[in-house]
């Protein structure tokens, strides 16, 4: 038996195109759809609202000030990780003996869920008898609250995300760097550029996609941030992490207010369709 | 860039590296970078260390040498299996029994829906290909899944596949990411091998399995990586689709764990160890593969 030749792309499309349809493509539209819609876990009864659900997260200040906590989460975390990541990619770049073994250590985290980091570094940053506070006291430091302090938690969550963060994406700046043909660094060289001036002129702009690529993915994938504040803070303490992420779940299936949460939701899918928008602003015409 | 630039630029990068033993980055002085690296290895070791000494630590003395800190919390100097012994009488086995199954099932049935669509992508022309691509598989690559998973929720409800085995695996299957991976290796693969194989008469889906395979050992390695790691890291879609006791992953069981006995700190990290280590042991002898399969949709 022959089938015919123009139908075989499609069979092999099928079930991996239809499951990205159904579980993937379709969601994001209902996201859109279900804000419209209010819907009670509890009761199961789901009556259009039009936009009661917007009405209702636009006047509620614990959704503006899980926006504000993301916001100012966001502008700390990623540059922070960026930054970091480029100077740990340059590092792990060096052709010195042993290289390979500290590119292999440094995969550790990348390897590790969120959550065990986030438990891990819950216990170490643990306000009575953790490892960073027993550090601190050798120091002659007095003992830090971290996440039991509003002035603290967020950036104690900064330093559980990046722990992860950091390595995984000067994995993409490694790769960048790795692209660059030394014979352009080299006549750099010989022209009389000095390392800085060969970085700043030469790498760095050759680095500007990847560059690019890592300041969106890492934006979108710390707009989620989601396990370590259900883990360590539940949003607290007084909202000082109450990203939006959590938000979302809290007034979803914590209180059942599934409109709400997917309004919340749709404002997120807006946003991160912004940021990709601006990425590919910013790469078009390249290649 | 085309992939032969890159790999020719590659080849005259190695062998200029051979020939000049300082390149450009070793512009850095060795002790200046090695001084860094180690630094940065504290951050990234000292934690697992003490947290996987502590995990075999009575529990009374889980922050004995953290807090004031000395060298002895890297190292489980008062060793028991108690914390894992407890562990497994909890039923923790049932969690990582549960996270195994669903890891290989997803490298099973995903890898084989990813691969063959992959295929298709790269080695066929047809109508509507470039509308699919972007619209089905970009779309679906940027869009972050948890970010429609209450949508998604709503959906596998409705099939009446809340706690069940359906409803943890299917919705996990086909990704975009994988697709994409395969889709630039079967790209890659030289049209006359296939030609020969198709002149002898052989079905598409022979020349899939009987030639193609074969020689597509890294791109498998890496995509059942990708996505053996990523099923048994998820965490999110786990925790609101399958909360009932026997259905639980280890990751949502270590969770849990946290609310249920917070205060019994080795078990805690018995349970993040044992989740930890399984990725790490998958990782460590595939390096290239998994870092060329997270890296390899970026730079495109």
């Amino acid at each position: 038996m022959r089938l015919n030749r123009q139908l075989i792309p499609y069979l092999f499309l099928a079930p991996a195109l239809l499951l990205l349809i159904i579980f993937n493509l379709v969601p994001t539209i209902a996201t859109l759809v279900e804000s419209t819609f209010i819907l009670s876990l509890r009761s199961g009864e789901r009556v259009f609202a039009g936009f009661a659900n917007y009405n209702r997260i636009f006047n509620d200040p614990v959704f503006w000030k899980s926006l504000q906590v993301t916001i100012v989460f966001s502008l700390l975390v990623n540059p922070i990780q960026i930054f970091l990541a480029l100077c740990l990619s340059i590092l792990i770049n060096q052709k010195l003996p042993g290289i390979g073994v500290f590119r292999s250590i440094y995969l550790l985290p990348i390897a590790v869920s969120l959550n065990v980091t986030a438990i891990v570094w819950g216990l170490m940053l643990d306000q009575n008898s953790g490892m960073i506070n027993g550090i601190l006291t050798q120091w002659g430091i007095a003992r830090q609250p971290f996440l039991h302090s509003v002035d603290q938690a967020l950036w104690s969550i900064i330093v559980i995300a990046s722990w992860i963060g950091v390595p995984l994406w000067s994995l993409f700046i490694l790769a960048g760097l790795q692209n660059i043909p030394p014979p352009v660094l080299e006549a750099a060289k010989i022209d009389g550029a000095n390392s800085w001036q060969s970085f700043t002129k030469i790498t760095l702009p050759l680095l500007r996609r990847v560059l690019a690529f890592v300041l969106v993915a890492d934006t979108v994938a710390n707009f989620l941030m989601f396990a370590p504040i259900l883990l360590l803070t539940n949003g607290g303490p007084q909202l000082s992490t109450n990203l939006i992420m959590y938000e979302t779940y809290r007034r979803g299936f914590l209180y059942g207010d599934l409109g709400a949460s997917s309004a919340m939701l749709s404002v997120m899918l807006v946003i991160v369709f912004v940021i990709i928008g601006v990425e590919l602003y910013v790469l078009r015409g390249q290649d | 860039m085309s992939e032969q630039t890159v790999a020719r630029q590659r080849a005259q990068g190695d062998a200029y590296a051979k020939k000049n033993a300082r390149p450009f980055t070793a512009y850095l002085q060795p002790s200046i970078v090695y001084i860094l690296l180690i630094i940065g290895v504290i951050i990234v070791v000292v934690p697992l260390m003490w947290a996987a000494a502590a995990s075999f630590t009575p529990n009374h003395k889980v922050f004995e040498y953290a807090y004031p800190f000395s060298w002895r919390a890297l190292f489980p100097v008062d060793f028991t299996m108690e914390a894992y012994d407890n562990l497994l009488e909890r039923g923790f086995g049932r969690a990582v029994g549960n996270s195994f199954f669903l890891a290989i099932a997803t490298v099973i049935i995903g890898g084989a829906a990813n691969a063959l669509a992959g295929f298709a992508f790269g080695r066929f022309e047809f109508r509507g290909k470039q509308f699919l691509f972007l619209s089905v598989i970009m779309l679906t690559f940027m869009v972050p899944v948890d970010l429609t998973a209450i949508p998604r929720y709503i959906l596998v409800n409705n099939f009446g596949w809340i706690n069940t085995w359906q409803g943890l695996l299917v919705p996990g299957l086909a990704n975009s990411l994988v697709i994409f991976l395969f889709r630039q290796f079967f790209a890659e693969i030289p049209q006359e091998l296939i030609d020969a194989a198709r002149v002898d008469g052989a079905s598409w889906l022979r020349v899939l399995v009987s030639i193609i395979m074969p020689i597509s050992k890294p791109v498998l390695v890496a995509a059942g990586l990708l996505m053996f790691i990523s099923q048994w890291n998820s965490f999110f879609w786990p925790l609101l689709i399958a909360p009932r006791q026997e259905m639980r992953v280890v990751q949502v069981e270590i969770s849990l764990a946290i609310g249920q006995y917070g205060t019994i700190w080795n078990e805690l990290l018995a349970g993040s160890m044992i989740a930890a280590i399984v990725p790490i042991l998958l990782v460590m002898p595939f390096q290239r593969y998994y870092v060329q399969a997270i890296t390899g949709t970026g730079l495109e």
